[in-house]
């Protein structure tokens, strides 16, 4: 055994502990339900806008409290409360991703990704709109 | 029939596509021309693809130039209102100006390696122009059924296959009756700046300087007992190192100043997946460095396999952004563009083509190449990630064997004192770190594996009662947004001995070393160090846990010191020698400045207003500030006010004026609040930062106030605004495409920056009744509550029913229930008590609107509580005397500018090692010849 295969194994004994050990710490992505069964616990779930309710954020009571409603994947709406000032377009959003746990019957959220849509499909939509107008 | 279109460029779009086509076809040429030895040929082909794809490239600037909105691409990143210095930015903004700038580097590269002929030329080039056939098709933009072919950049907008069939499409006048052709849409103002001007060059240089380390372990794999081309691609592959580092350090610095994401490095997907190829390629450069003048090789295997990796992972990272496989878990949003299918064919061809070439007998080699064809042919019958998984189950195979046998190996063992075992092992260390931010960044991908999988996993792991099986079956594993968790713990300890070996490994001598010698020589680079790191440690608070950290700021400012020392010393202005330790001290700098501004960076922002209670711990986000129009607040050692707001372009532009903070003089007798509750000063003191500080020593709380200390009470400041300092303009960009953006404004110093952003602004004034009212929200208040709406600070002094005998006066019945609260509303110029009423008659509630005129207020009180002597109460406040406010935060990034400046160190030292090394390998070739 040469020396440089003991580095080698020692290094790929490493590589293999260390996806082990973050592997522990990849959150999984799963609907309110699931969320709700391992409150506390990190995750990640992903959903859109529920335009039923309002988007409440009042930056004069607290400016780090944005309050929405969000349908998951499975169709299941909750009441999220995202400790972030308002993200600019959350009420145009297509999707939302969000990082945080279940408290309660509510989704607490510390981090927060969203989808917007692009200008160029809805340019496409006010074509053909302009179109069919001109015929009829 | 296709009418004749007025107008339009048609003749120009069928030009770019023959010039595509071009290019594309004499590609394949080149590679028949030099996979036969046709070197003649091939290099004439090369230089007629080279040019078709020069000209396709001019064109697009030019319809740039003349706003053809008739065109997919131009109408898609321009528009009139954008300035022409960033035509640039606007050609690299799409999918198709990527793979155009892309082929242009490699072009310019292929080019360079045309001007000199080796005997490793031929296959070089071919290498390279497979290469490029590759990324040529990607810009044919041919429709097979449902397949797609590459994205055609001189596509039509009638065209598109999103406007296929609409009518307007078939009208010959169409250009000049839409009035939507006049404009485009314009290029996503996010990247229109000077960053999106110089950072995709470089990234898109460095990623094709990749290709050419590759195809010389290409032509090396095809005579293995020659090892002449090492020479040449050593040179190549520490150029690589120079541009893509620069270019990923650019991408940071971008980050860094025009986005919001409060740093340089977020170890996002996008950023990952091109940090990853430069970790390798560094890894695969020192191999080489080991191996090029060794008469006996050592890590052959590895040297080979890093440098094709180092391309392979290029090709990857291609793919994860290009795709959209990455879906949402970048916060870079790529769409999926349809070409998915064709990059992942790109991609596993040459990820095959290399593991098949690792093999040595043309028996393994056939065998390989006739299973891939067989797991292509199942993967078309529509069992596509079944066959990937088998695919790239055989190609670890593959290197395992060719691991074990293909390689000529050394009996000789190495000493432990060598440069050579050290840097063996640092590069085995880049590659367990590029191994492991892979995994992170792939877990999208491995969903995709799982998927097929999950029946068998989650039976699995009902039986044996596993978590983790039944997790897995899920298929749904995102990386974790916990940095620490996540990356930090496997990665800090890594640069740490990466960091370590960097320092020592440079004072050995390649073979054997004279102990003694080293030792001394690291004596005065290990003072220096654990005196940086003792002074670190004194000037910041470092909490126990980031232990890991400061072992790396140890080992960083060692491996800077050691490599400085080394640079003086050893190197004595021979400056053919001090291109590697400029490096060194280069990447040491960048790691300890990354390191040390982000783990001490300081948000000195701080909320304080705000409910909290409804929130868990962990919510308690303080971090940002809310501030007035007009209003000056403590941040940090500054005060801050927001003066006004303007708009400039597409930017609306906040301006905050930062002063000096003076200290606050209290004196014996002074009354202030704090938390709602009422102080008096003990003793002369000035105040300290935070008001828990003083509490004890220097106040008395008192709990019932008299009127003079009521009257008198003033807020708590720990200090008062002095001398303006400077003036910050953090600005939101109306982007109507991707939704306004906020862009940070930063005021740097040579150690610290301040890194300031808007987290909320209005853009858009408020909404309004007719009459200017806005707001109407209820408020649940008690007796004694203050709160401030608008410029006016609102307090209920009490509550109180009104008098029969005052009745009439008031408007009220005799049978009329009343009750009035006192409502005290006090601005700057003006203190006035009003009493808005509480009606009830004949147990109905009678609503009754209350308006002080002067202070721009209405209210209404919709409830009262006697017994906890609170109410509800509901506030409008009129538009013209509404204050602006924003939300904001600030940021302190210590020694930050020691990570810029360590970028441009290394940029000198790898081109510095570069130029060196290209004199020396052509005067040795000129003694040999």
């Amino acid at each position: 055994m040469k020396r440089t295969h003991i580095v080698s194994l020692l290094l790929i004994a490493a590589l293999i502990g260390s996806f082990i050990a973050t592997f522990t710490s990849t959150s999984r992505s799963v609907n309110f339900t699931e969320a709700a069964a391992t409150p506390g616990e990190e995750c990640k779930v992903s959903g859109t806008l529920n335009r039923d309710y309002p988007v409440v954020y009042e930056p004069e009571v607290d400016p780090t409290k944005t309050v929405f409603h969000m349908v998951d994947a499975a169709g299941e709406t909750k009441r999220v409360i995202l400790n972030q000032p308002k993200p600019t377009g959350l009420e145009n959003s297509e999707s939302i991703d969000l990082y945080g746990s279940a408290v309660g019957g509510e989704f607490h959220a510390t981090e927060m990704l969203m989808k917007c849509p692009s200008k160029y499909n809805e340019n496409n939509h006010v074509l053909l709109s302009e179109e069919t107008q001109g015929e009829s | 029939m296709t009418p004749e279109y007025i107008g339009e460029w048609t003749e120009v779009a069928l030009l770019g596509r023959t010039l595509i086509a071009l290019a594309f076809g004499a590609s394949f040429v080149a590679v028949v021309s030099f996979l036969k030895g046709w070197e003649r040929a091939g290099k004439r082909a090369f230089q007629f693809h080279a040019v078709s794809t020069f000209a396709s490239i001019a064109l697009i600037f030019a319809l740039f130039g003349a706003h053809r909105y008739e065109f997919q691409y131009i109408w898609k990143h321009l528009n009139n209102e954008m300035p022409m210095r960033f035509i640039f930015s606007a050609f690299w903004g799409g999918q198709e100006g990527g793979f155009l700038l892309w082929m242009f580097w490699h072009n310019v590269l292929g080019l360079i390696l045309l001007r000199t002929t080796t005997r490793w030329s031929a296959k070089v080039m071919a290498t390279l122009s497979a290469v490029e056939l590759f990324l040529s098709s990607m810009l044919l933009g041919i429709y097979f059924g449902d397949f797609q072919l590459g994205l055609d950049p001189f596509l039509l907008l009638r065209d598109a296959p999103s406007n296929w069939g609409l009518p307007w499409t078939g009208r010959a006048d169409y250009l000049t009756s839409f009035p939507m052709f006049q404009d485009g849409q314009g290029l996503n103002p996010l990247l229109q700046n000077y960053w999106m001007t110089i950072h995709p060059p470089t990234l898109f240089l460095g990623f094709a300087a990749t290709s050419v380390p590759f195809a010389y372990a290409v032509a090396g794999l095809t005579q293995r007992d020659d090892r002449s081309w090492m020479a040449p691609a050593l040179r190549w592959s520490v150029f690589g190192i120079g541009i893509l580092g620069t270019g990923i350090l650019m991408g940071g610095a971008w980050a860094y100043e025009a986005l919001s994401f409060g740093g340089f490095w977020a170890w996002d997907p996008v950023e990952n997946s091109s940090l990853v190829p430069w970790l390798t390629l560094v890894a695969g450069t020192h191999l080489l460095l080991i191996n090029r003048n060794r008469k006996s090789p050592m890590a052959l295997f590895s040297t080979f396999y890093f440098l094709l990796i180092s391309f392979l992972l290029v090709l990857y990272s291609t793919f994860l952004t290009k795709s959209g496989i990455l879906g949402d878990t970048s916060v870079h949003s790529f769409v999926d563009s349809g070409i998915l299918p064709q990059l992942l064919v790109y991609v596993l061809s040459f990820v095959g083509f290399a593991h098949i070439l690792l093999l040595k007998s043309a028996h393994w080699r056939r065998g390989m190449a006739a299973f891939s064809v067989l797991l292509t042919v199942i993967a078309l019958k529509g069992y596509v990630v079944e066959s990937i998984a088998v695919f790239l189950l055989a190609l670890t195979f593959t290197s395992v064997k060719a691991y074990r046998n293909d390689f000529v190996r050394t009996s000789e063992e190495e000493s432990v004192w060598s440069r050579e075992f050290w840097m063996f092992v640092g590069s085995l260390l880049f590659l367990v770190s590029a191994a492991h931010i892979t995994w992170q960044t792939s877990l999208p991908v491995f969903n995709q594996f799982l998927e097929p999988l999950s029946p068998v996993l989650s039976k699995l792991g009902a039986q044996f009662d596993s978590a983790l099986l039944t997790d897995l079956s899920q298929h749904n594993l995102a990386p974790g947004t916990d940095l620490d968790q996540t990356y930090h713990l496997v990665q800090v300890p890594l640069a740490v001995l990466i960091m370590g070996a960097m320092g020592f490994a440079q004072w050995l001598k390649y073979k054997k070393s004279n102990l003694a010698q080293v030792g001394r020589s690291l004596v005065l680079p290990l003072v220096l160090s654990v005196l940086t790191t003792g002074g670190l440690i004194a000037a910041f608070p470092f909490e126990w846990w980031e232990l890991p950290r400061v072992a790396l700021l140890f080992s960083a400012s060692f491996a800077v010191f050691s490599n400085a020392d080394y640079l003086i010393r050893a190197v004595r202005g021979n400056w053919r020698q001090i291109g590697s330790p400029l490096a060194h001290v280069g990447f040491g700098l960048v790691i300890f400045g990354a390191v040390l501004s982000t783990s001490q960076k300081a948000i000195i922002s701080q909320n304080q207003i705000g409910d909290i209670s409804t929130l868990n711990e962990e919510l308690n986000n303080r971090e940002d500030l809310l501030i007035m129009e007009g209003d000056t607040l403590p941040l940090g050692p500054y005060f801050v006010s927001y003066r006004d707001r303007y708009q400039e372009g597409i930017h609306v532009k906040f301006r905050m004026d930062y002063f000096d903070k003076e200290p606050q003089v209290y004196s014996p007798g002074d009354v202030v609040f704090f938390d709602g509750m009422v102080f008096e000063a003990l003793e002369k003191h000035s105040a300290s930062a935070q008001f828990s500080e003083d509490m004890e020593d220097h106040w008395m709380f008192i709990p019932f106030p008299n009127e003079r200390q009521a009257a008198s009470a003033q807020i708590w400041k720990s200090g008062t605004p002095g001398e303006k300092q400077f003036t910050l303009e953090p600005r939101i960009q109306l982007n109507e495409q991707m939704g306004n953006a906020p862009e940070p404004d930063t005021r740097h110093w040579l150690y610290k920056d301040l890194y300031t952003h808007i987290k909320w602004g209005r853009v858009t004034p408020p909404e309004t009744d007719e009459e200017g009212w806005m707001g109407g929200r209820t408020h649940s208040m008690q007796v004694g509550d203050s709160m401030l709406i608008g410029h006016t600070l609102m307090t209920i002094d009490s509550l109180r029913a009104i008098a029969n005998t005052e009745k009439p006066t008031r408007g009220l019945l005799e049978k009329d229930i009343g009750i009035a609260a006192c409502v005290r509303l006090k601005n700057k110029t003006s203190r006035q008590l009003h009493e808005p009423l509480y009606i009830v008659r004949d147990s109905t509630l009678i609503p009754d609107l209350y308006e002080a005129e002067e202070f721009g207020i209405k209210m209404r009180i919709e409830s009262f509580d006697p017994i906890a002597e609170s109410l509800e109460m509901t506030v409008w406040e009129h538009e013209s005397v509404r204050r602006d406010f924003v939300v904001m935060q600030a940021v302190m990034f210590p020694l930050i500018n020691v990570l810029w400046f360590g970028c441009i160190l290394m940029a000198i030292g790898t081109a510095l090692a570069v130029l060196s090394r290209y004199q020396r390998d052509r005067k040795s070739a000129s003694q040999h010849a």
